[in-house]
């Protein structure tokens, strides 16, 4: 099984990259765009996807990935099946401060808080951070995604 | 120098939430919500198993005409905070009161005594023997009459709206912890006009100290009544089991699913055998249920039903749906249902 390592490729001076994974690609190509529109010192690559394991294809062209940020909508169950079977394709070393969970939709309606509950669980058991946006507000979270990586 | 009551100290009635997530140390127990009374800290906690449905005869508890009044209507759910000083001996002046209270404040800003709704008659009665346990308080049942409009004087005044306060299984602890005047009757039902219904509201807040609000119920809820009711198949007739979702695509899609009862309590039995002498269902059979109904519906028309809101699921027992609207078919198995819902109501409440 092809597992996402953090650790197998050299990294690029003055850069990072962030990987997004999102299910709905909702929230995804906003943030993306707000990330890289930042200011900042350093270059910021910003890549997407749907879910891991990521495509064989351009492995080799891939840079290494420093912070990898799975988006769980609230509003759907399936959301949060998809990054938990993703999970299952993420190298251990990956969870030493370089995953973090977004979670979005977190203030509509009671059923999103027993999936909230959910989501903290999951990132409890893996020590990662989790991060609540929503989609018209999204301006912040790329300042916390950014001091994170 | 100038005296000076001593200050009470009121008691820290704000529920204390799970400590603010992130960084993932905190939250890994199971999801509990904590209730501060004067003294005591008592702990509600989400239960992950309950008992199966039971069926009962509730007749032989309860007076068949009491029971006939709550089947078969659609009642609205809210919550309500435990009631001060209320005592069901003094029913009839409550009752008294609040058909006062409604004639008062309907004619509020009419200039002209116009005579609409001439006289509202209010009747509290309490519906003894639903409760189950010692602390649960006994229901009590309002309605509310009045003669329409341009009626002749012969005619019987006619039921507008009605409701009903209940409490049944409520978390024991909880209940032994609230002070001795106070009654807790945590659910509350409304069937009728909206007017009316914040009317009797605003005379309970006033009269008791209480606080309402609105009962929705949430997809788990949903998902325990749906595997409760399809569990009661062998011994009652279930007829079907329909569950509505909704689709988030524009316009949004709605998903009517109707299961052939046979069919949908032969999935159950395989999840959860009925030769297990432990008669709890756990969540995860629940979810096992549920999930066994998605992916085959997936298979057929490749739709990720658990990417939508499950809203409504109904079945010949009762239905309800995700907006708090409840329906109750069968009297046999209303205190399971009014069992989920009390416990829906009490952590409700608490957050």
């Amino acid at each position: 099984m092809s597992l996402l390592r953090p650790y197998s490729k050299v990294p690029e001076l003055n850069t990072a990259t962030v990987l997004l994974v999102e299910n709905e690609e909702e929230l995804q190509s906003k943030l993306a765009d707000a990330i890289v529109q930042y200011e900042k010192e350093f270059n910021v690559n910003v890549r997407l996807a749907r879910k891991l394991p990521l495509p064989v294809e351009n492995k080799e062209t891939r840079p290494r990935i420093d912070l990898i940020v799975f988006i769980i909508s609230l509003l759907s169950e399936r959301s949060l099946q998809s990054v938990e079977s993703s999970l299952a394709h993420l190298h251990s070393d990956c969870f030493l401060g370089k995953v973090c969970f977004l979670v979005t939709d977190a203030r509509c309606g009671s059923h999103t808080q027993e999936r909230l509950v959910n989501v903290r669980k999951l990132a409890a058991s893996h020590q990662c951070p989790v991060l609540c946006a929503e989609h018209r507000v999204s301006v912040h979270t790329h300042t916390h995604t950014l001091s994170l990586s | 120098m100038e005296e000076r009551d001593s200050a009470v100290g009121t008691p820290a009635s704000r529920p204390v939430t799970r400590r603010s997530k992130s960084y993932g140390r905190s939250c890994v127990e199971a999801p509990s919500y904590f209730w501060q009374t004067p003294g005591h800290l008592t702990v509600l906690k989400i239960p992950t198993s309950r008992g199966a449905a039971k069926s009962q005869i509730i007749t032989n508890k309860v007076d068949p005409e009491h029971i006939a009044l709550l089947v078969k209507n659609e009642w609205k759910l809210s919550y309500v905070t435990p009631l001060h000083c209320f005592r069901h001996t003094q029913l009839t002046s409550y009752s008294k009161h609040l058909s006062a209270f409604i004639v008062a404040e309907k004619q509020q800003g009419v200039a002209v005594e116009v005579g609409l709704e001439a006289g509202f008659k209010v009747t509290f009665t309490a519906v003894l023997g639903l409760a189950e346990t010692d602390e649960d308080a006994e229901t009590v049942f309002i309605q509310i009459q009045s003669k329409p409009v341009f009626a002749a004087a012969a005619d019987a005044p006619k039921v507008v709206w009605r409701g009903w306060l209940t409490c049944v299984n409520g978390d024991p602890e909880y209940l032994r912890s609230l002070p001795s005047d106070f009654v807790s009757l945590p659910l509350f039902c409304t069937s009728g006009p909206e007017s009316l219904t914040t009317l009797v509201k605003s005379w309970f807040e006033r009269a008791f100290d209480c606080n309402f609000g609105s009962l929705a119920l949430n997809s788990t809820t949903l998902n325990w009544l749906a595997a409760l009711w399809t569990g009661c198949h062998p011994t009652c007739n279930i007829r079907y089991l329909k569950l509505a979702w909704s689709l988030p695509t524009q316009p949004p899609l709605d998903v009517s699913y109707t299961v052939n009862p046979q069919d949908a309590w032969e999935l159950w039995n395989s999840i959860h055998t009925e030769e297990s002498t432990d008669d709890r269902i756990d969540i995860k059979e629940v979810q096992a249920l549920m999930n066994g109904l998605e992916t085959h519906f997936f298979r057929h028309f490749k739709i990720y039903l658990s990417a939508g809101t499950l809203v409504k699921v109904s079945t010949a027992l009762g239905s309800a749906q995700l907006d708090g609207k409840i329906k109750i078919g069968n009297s046999e198995y209303i205190t399971t249902l009014l069992t989920l819902l009390t416990e829906c109501a009490l952590l409700k409440m608490l957050t």
